[in-house]
């Protein structure tokens, strides 16, 4: 008699069973990422309730007295004010700008990818350079604008600095320079999606283009406009090189970012610079998401 | 599940604490892996200024056997970097820049060795006035490598042509002879002064509070310009005043002292800038080409209350970090780098190939007089004599808050060149900020 083994059946794999192989791939981003982004973060949020300043060791515990100074400083406190303003042009112009630049850019035309690459140019540039390029355009005493006024007959040019909300209007508008591209292309991406049939049936029951503009690219683009809105928030909070290089440390135009750096790398008091860097990061946060619950809608075409 | 829980809990709390104690450890102090090799050795040199000729470092790796990697970087970053390496007790540099301005911080801090313990630092004294400079609680934080000093420059051809003839020497003839200029129609605005709210601009106020007669602080950092009659009251309303009455380009509000005080002075459109720095008539406005005032620029003793005032000092200086690793090579190449010879050779007394361009003035006044012997300096003369008087500008050396008081100096000065605060508000503002510095400290 012979016995007839029956097959062994094949063992599949449990779907309760460890599988090590996708946690060995995302390790190394993982870790980087911890390393280099969250443990600096966790870092910074502890100290900043300690005294860490290099001239008055050792570090001791500070309870919420480095944010009640942070508000206590007049200079802070200007710089909170001056980057609202910042943050309130910036997001307004650059949104306006971005959509209006990709409505433009929405339809294909001929040399369209030219216009898109010389566009993003500014966005590619550093704050520091496109500053130092400003400069020269508003040189008072022999810059662009001040020798076209001249050509005019006005006695000077625009003096930055001479008023604060001129200096903050022109400050932002060379970040608006910057940061529009992106929105722009953001807002873009978001408008290519929406089908032409949209606007075609639209086109057939009479509608003109700027009531398609309202009631189909305005709507269908939220979250692209959303996004772009987000990082003109986090771009114009945490504006830096343009105030500083068009305007120094005067406190006309010192955003809250150029206070971080002079309460940690000037005055060494790192322990009140965390504590600002962390109610920046808290103010990014706040706004974005209000941004995000105001303007993004959720688009299924 | 509470189990996961707890464990997430325990161990976020584990990583707080590790976190804390990390931070509130000691720093240690000196680097216990540092290197006493003073031969075959890279060195690493970072300045916020050019490299200089390949021919001398070449000739100083021949000699020494240290090669040197030296790295350009712009002076506020590299302020940063040094901070943060030292804050964090990491490596950056082997020898690094040491500004007169943060001696009394960095003396505090013990972020860099004191040099005296390689070089013979009593035996340059004689040589190199502006070693107090870099002088914090008896230790020489940093050698002097130039010897930068503000000076008063004039263009004389534009004096002239007002019909000015003798140069003046106190403050109320030069302030005259600016307005003459002025009424003369020579230039609208004949007066050069940075109203940018930076450095330069408290650096001015110090120069001019000296030709004042007076000094900002005393040898205790407390202020010396409460009072309206006080030499640093006086000086900033001078200031103002020239701004105000149109001595000065209504511009100049964002004017900074280095590139664009300069470039006034070098096209034309300002007669004089009171406060400059030394070598500029060399180094910027006798350039042909780049410069529209060639040989109608130079330097004159700067005007007091009576006479001729100190020129004030504002050198650079090279020191070695805590955490160097090879500070007796560093100091080697300070050593070699800081010498009387090197800077000479610097200057173009040893040949055209060792000329370092963005040099302005040795810091050694031996290495001067050869260069004015040579006749290789533009208005040697008179610099010598400014050199040899120059004086710190604080008394006591610079105070560790001393960053915090020139940012409220430059930001109220320009806040009352823009009408925003008055000289008084100003004075006032900046009087506060010290006192209070200096009562914290």
């Amino acid at each position: 008699m012979t016995a007839v083994l029956a097959p062994k059946a094949t063992v599949q794999s449990s779907p309760s069973r460890f599988d090590v192989l996708p946690y060995l791939m995302v390790a190394p981003v993982t870790l980087f990422i911890a390393g280099l982004a969250l443990l600096p973060a966790v870092f910074a949020v502890v100290q900043s309730f300690f005294i860490v300043d290099a001239l008055d060791p050792p570090m001791r515990w500070a309870g919420l007295s480095n944010f009640t100074g942070l508000f206590g400083d007049a200079a802070v406190r200007s710089s909170m004010a001056n980057t609202g303003l910042y943050v309130l042009i910036g997001v307004t112009l650059s949104t306006l700008l971005g959509t209006a630049a990709a409505v433009l850019l929405q339809r294909p035309f001929r040399g369209r990818s030219l216009v898109i690459a010389v566009m993003i140019l500014p966005w590619a540039l550093p704050g520091v350079v496109e500053g130092i390029l400003w400069q020269g355009i508003f040189e008072p005493n022999s810059g662009l604008i001040s020798a076209v006024l001249q050509l005019f007959g006005a006695d000077g040019g625009l003096l930055l600095g001479q008023n604060r909300l001129l200096t903050i209007g022109l400050i932002e508008l060379v970040q608006v320079w910057q940061i529009t591209p992106l929105s722009a292309l953001l807002i873009l991406a978001a408008l290519q999606l929406i089908p032409d049939e949209l606007y075609e049936a639209a086109q057939l029951d009479g509608c003109s283009p700027w009531a398609a503009f309202r009631r189909i690219t305005l709507p269908l683009a939220r979250p692209g406009i959303a996004v772009a809105m987000v990082q003109a928030v986090i771009a114009t909070l945490n504006v830096f090189d343009q105030p500083y290089v068009l305007n120094g440390a005067a406190s006309t135009g010192a955003s809250v970012t150029m206070q971080t750096y002079f309460v940690s790398f000037q005055n060494l008091d790192f322990g009140a610079g965390y504590a600002l860097t962390l109610l920046i990061t808290l103010a990014t946060l706040a706004i974005s998401m209000a941004v995000v619950r105001l303007v993004y809608r959720k688009v299924e075409m | 599940m509470p189990r996961t829980r707890s464990s997430k809990l325990i161990a976020a709390l584990g990583l707080t604490a590790a976190l804390v104690a990390a931070g509130c450890g000691a720093p240690s102090v000196g680097n216990k892996n540092a290197s006493d090799q003073t031969s075959g050795v890279t060195i690493n040199v970072v300045l916020a200024a050019e490299p200089p000729p390949k021919a001398l470092l070449a000739e100083f790796t021949e000699e020494t056997g240290i090669t040197v990697n030296w790295t350009n970087l712009d002076w506020d970053s590299l302020q940063t970097k040094i901070s943060a390496a030292a804050a964090a007790n990491t490596y950056f540099a082997d020898a690094t820049n040491v500004d007169w301005s943060r001696v009394g911080q960095l003396g505090k801090l013990g972020w860099f060795t004191p040099m005296e313990t390689f070089l013979d630092t009593a035996a340059m004294k004689d040589d190199v006035p502006q070693l107090a400079s870099f002088t914090s609680d008896g230790h020489v934080v940093g050698i002097p490598y130039d010897a930068s000093f503000m000076v008063t420059t004039v263009n004389r051809a534009m004096f002239e042509k007002a019909g000015i003839g003798e140069m003046p020497r106190t403050m109320d003839d030069y302030t005259d002879d600016l307005r003459r200029i002025k009424q003369a129609g020579v230039v609208e605005y004949p007066l050069n002064i940075p109203f940018a709210a930076a450095e330069g601009l408290s650096t001015y106020w110090y120069e001019t509070t000296a030709a004042f007669g007076g000094t900002v602080l005393d040898a205790e950092g407390n202020p010396q310009f409460k009072e309206p009659g006080s030499a640093g009251f006086q000086a900033a309303q001078w200031m103002i005043g020239a701004l105000k009455e149109g001595l000065v380009p209504p511009g100049n509000i964002n004017v900074t002292d280095s590139q664009g005080q300069q470039t006034l002075m070098a096209t034309g459109q300002v007669a004089s800038t009171f406060s400059d720095y030394s070598g500029t008539v060399g180094t910027i406005y006798d350039v042909e080409g780049s410069s529209k005032v060639a040989g109608d620029v130079e330097y004159l003793p700067t005007p007091g209350v009576t006479g001729p005032a100190a020129n004030l000092s504002n050198p650079d200086a090279v020191g070695i970090p805590k955490q160097a690793k090879y500070p007796d090579a560093a100091a080697k190449f300070i050593d070699w780098f800081a010498s009387a010879e090197t800077q000479a050779a610097f200057s173009g007394l040893d040949g055209p190939e060792k000329i370092y361009e963005a040099y302005p003035l040795p810091s050694h006044v031996s290495a001067v007089d050869r260069m004015v012997n040579a006749d290789k300096l533009a208005g040697g003369a008179e610099l010598v004599t400014m050199l040899e008087g120059s004086q710190p500008v604080f008394e006591g050396g610079a105070p560790t808050w001393y960053p915090k008081f020139s940012n409220a100096v430059y930001t109220s000065l320009h806040a009352a060149a823009t009408g925003s605060m008055s000289v008084e508000q100003a004075v006032g503002t900046i009087a506060e900020a010290a006192e209070d510095l200096a009562g914290a400290a």
